[in-house]
């Protein structure tokens, strides 16, 4: 019993810190772009997307069972999940999350902790306990369709948008209006990220009590677990995770007003058509496609696909590395109590390394886009020649 | 396997709904200038950039754009026609965006 209870508290520990990482990865994905085109300062932005992404977690009702989402065959005839997988499971996506940040990549955080859960539960079950069917069409098809998808509709909108504000006589085209309009777009992504994502932990913990017996089995997340979800996503996601802003806002393109506006439009419309439809995409991937498609649809600006191949390596790793990641903890788990302290003590170790290397060069909110203001000063006024005075 | 049809349905959706909503606002602000708009962002001729210009050269760059906005070819009457199709477009927009907060909180449509 002991053992189950230490289970649990570390399960919730990690399950919460977890949580945290995701908010703090996730931020990027809605307000990387206004803080590139200087729509929001960054520390607005910040605060704005962990307001957004609090009241979000509070909003919606959708609880555990979406976690398992079918991958593990579970119940009549299939395993148990044990509370020492689901805390396998959480250490590979943790520290698949951590080193993704210190990398800069935008990687999914679902896929960390799908793919954390998969391979502790091969480990703990064998392949059997797998439907890999299913990982195929919920987790690694949608991968690639999402970018894509996104891309296209951000390339249209981009498109649409310089053609109809495009003027030929030098007056003022009103593209920096564009601006204004970025803050609600990018809030919505933000709200939208707070429904979905403080759901995940909730599910996991809730996943936890029903394992081991201490809430009955169907019954939604408890409200304390409500409240601590949210508010650890939330200081995540104020915490900013500046690294992968700094990728997706200045990394794959230099995104100006327009673009932003449409490259968000873009990823609000994406992900509330495919979480109402019934075809998850994951946000992460929605929004770097939108970003990549928008820089394709403005004359003039270009596409760093070397950034662009760097993050899709890190989504086909994401589930294979995750996954080792949480079957070598599966696996020590297995030794019993040693086993799990040991998983907590090499587990903290590496977080606290890679912060530590972290600090050597520091990305933040007073450097996250002043290279490429500087870049973009120079370049600015080399393309832009004074504009001709209109005689009249 | 994959549910292709469902996968269509999203693409189409998110496309006429992302560049419906871009073209109604790109309309509005272009209805906007039609009407004489300065623009408020400091860079007249750099309205598309990160806004790394001194203040000086805003201030010279916003005159110049007031200038430009003065000669405005149109009678007030149609600048008046043109600035209300900006707020009807703005409008529009605004719906969109409850819209999609109705989307995202279940309590809206499911209760």
């Amino acid at each position: 019993m002991e053992l189950v209870t230490l289970t649990v508290v570390l399960v919730i520990a990690l399950a919460l810190f977890f949580d945290f990482t995701n908010g703090f990865h996730d931020t990027a994905n809605a307000m990387a772009t206004p803080i590139a085109t200087g729509a929001l300062k960054p520390k607005t932005a910040v605060l704005l997307a962990a307001i957004l992404n609090l009241v979000g977690a509070f909003l919606s009702t959708e609880v555990a069972k979406t976690i398992s989402g079918g991958l593990i065959r579970e119940g009549e005839g299939g395993i148990r999940i044990g509370p020492e997988l689901i805390f396998a499971g959480l250490i590979g996506a943790i520290v698949w999350n951590m080193l993704t940040w210190l990398l800069g990549l935008p990687s999914s955080s679902s896929h960390a902790l799908f793919g954390g859960l998969i391979g502790a539960a091969i480990v703990g079950a064998g392949f059997g306990s797998i439907d890999f069917g299913v990982v195929l069409s919920k987790v690694i098809l949608p991968a690639l369709i999402a970018p894509v998808t996104a891309g296209v509709v951000a390339y249209s909108a981009t498109k649409l948008a310089y053609r109809i504000t495009r003027r030929y006589d030098g007056k003022p085209d009103g593209r920096d209006g564009f601006r204004y309009a970025q803050i609600f777009s990018s809030s919505l992504v933000a709200l939208a990220h707070g429904t979905n994502d403080a759901q995940k932990t909730m599910g996991v913990i809730t996943l936890t009590f029903i394992a081991v017996g201490v809430q009955a089995v169907g019954t939604g997340p408890e409200l304390w677990v409500i409240v601590v979800c949210a508010l650890a996503i939330a200081l995540g996601t104020y915490m900013g995770g500046w690294r992968i802003i700094k990728t997706i806002g200045t990394g794959l393109t230099d995104v100006k007003p327009a673009q932003g506006f449409a490259a968000e439009t873009s990823t609000a419309a994406t992900i509330l058509a495919s979480s109402h439809l019934g075809f998850a995409l994951s946000t992460t991937q929605v929004a770097s496609g939108s970003v990549i498609g928008s820089g394709l649809g403005r004359r003039g600006s270009k596409v760093r696909w070397g950034t662009a191949g760097r993050i899709a390596l890190g989504w086909l790793m994401t589930l294979p590395a995750a996954g080792i990641v949480g079957a070598l903890a599966a696996a020590v788990a297995h030794l019993g109590l040693v086993g799990i302290i040991i998983d907590a003590v090499v587990g903290v170790g590496v977080i606290l390394t890679i912060f530590l290397i972290s600090r050597r060069n520091q990305v933040d909110h007073s450097n996250v886009v002043s290279e490429v203001a500087d870049s973009g000063r120079a370049v600015k006024i080399k393309r832009n020649p004074k504009p001709k005075k209109v005689k009249k | 396997m994959i549910d292709w049809a469902a996968f269509l349905i999203v693409f189409a959706t998110s496309l006429i709904g992302a560049t419906a909503i871009v073209s109604l606002y790109s309309l509005g602000l272009r209805l906007l200038t039609t009407a004489g708009r300065v623009p408020v962002v400091a860079p007249a001729e750099f309205t598309d950039a990160i806004t790394v210009i001194t203040p000086e050269e805003a201030a010279k760059a916003a005159k110049r754009a007031a200038k430009a906005a003065r000669k405005n070819p149109l009678t007030p009457a149609q600048q008046n026609l043109a600035r209300a199709g900006a707020y009807v477009c703005f409008a529009l927009c605004a719906g969109a965006v409850l819209f999609g907060i109705y989307l995202i909180v279940p309590f809206f449509h499911q209760g």
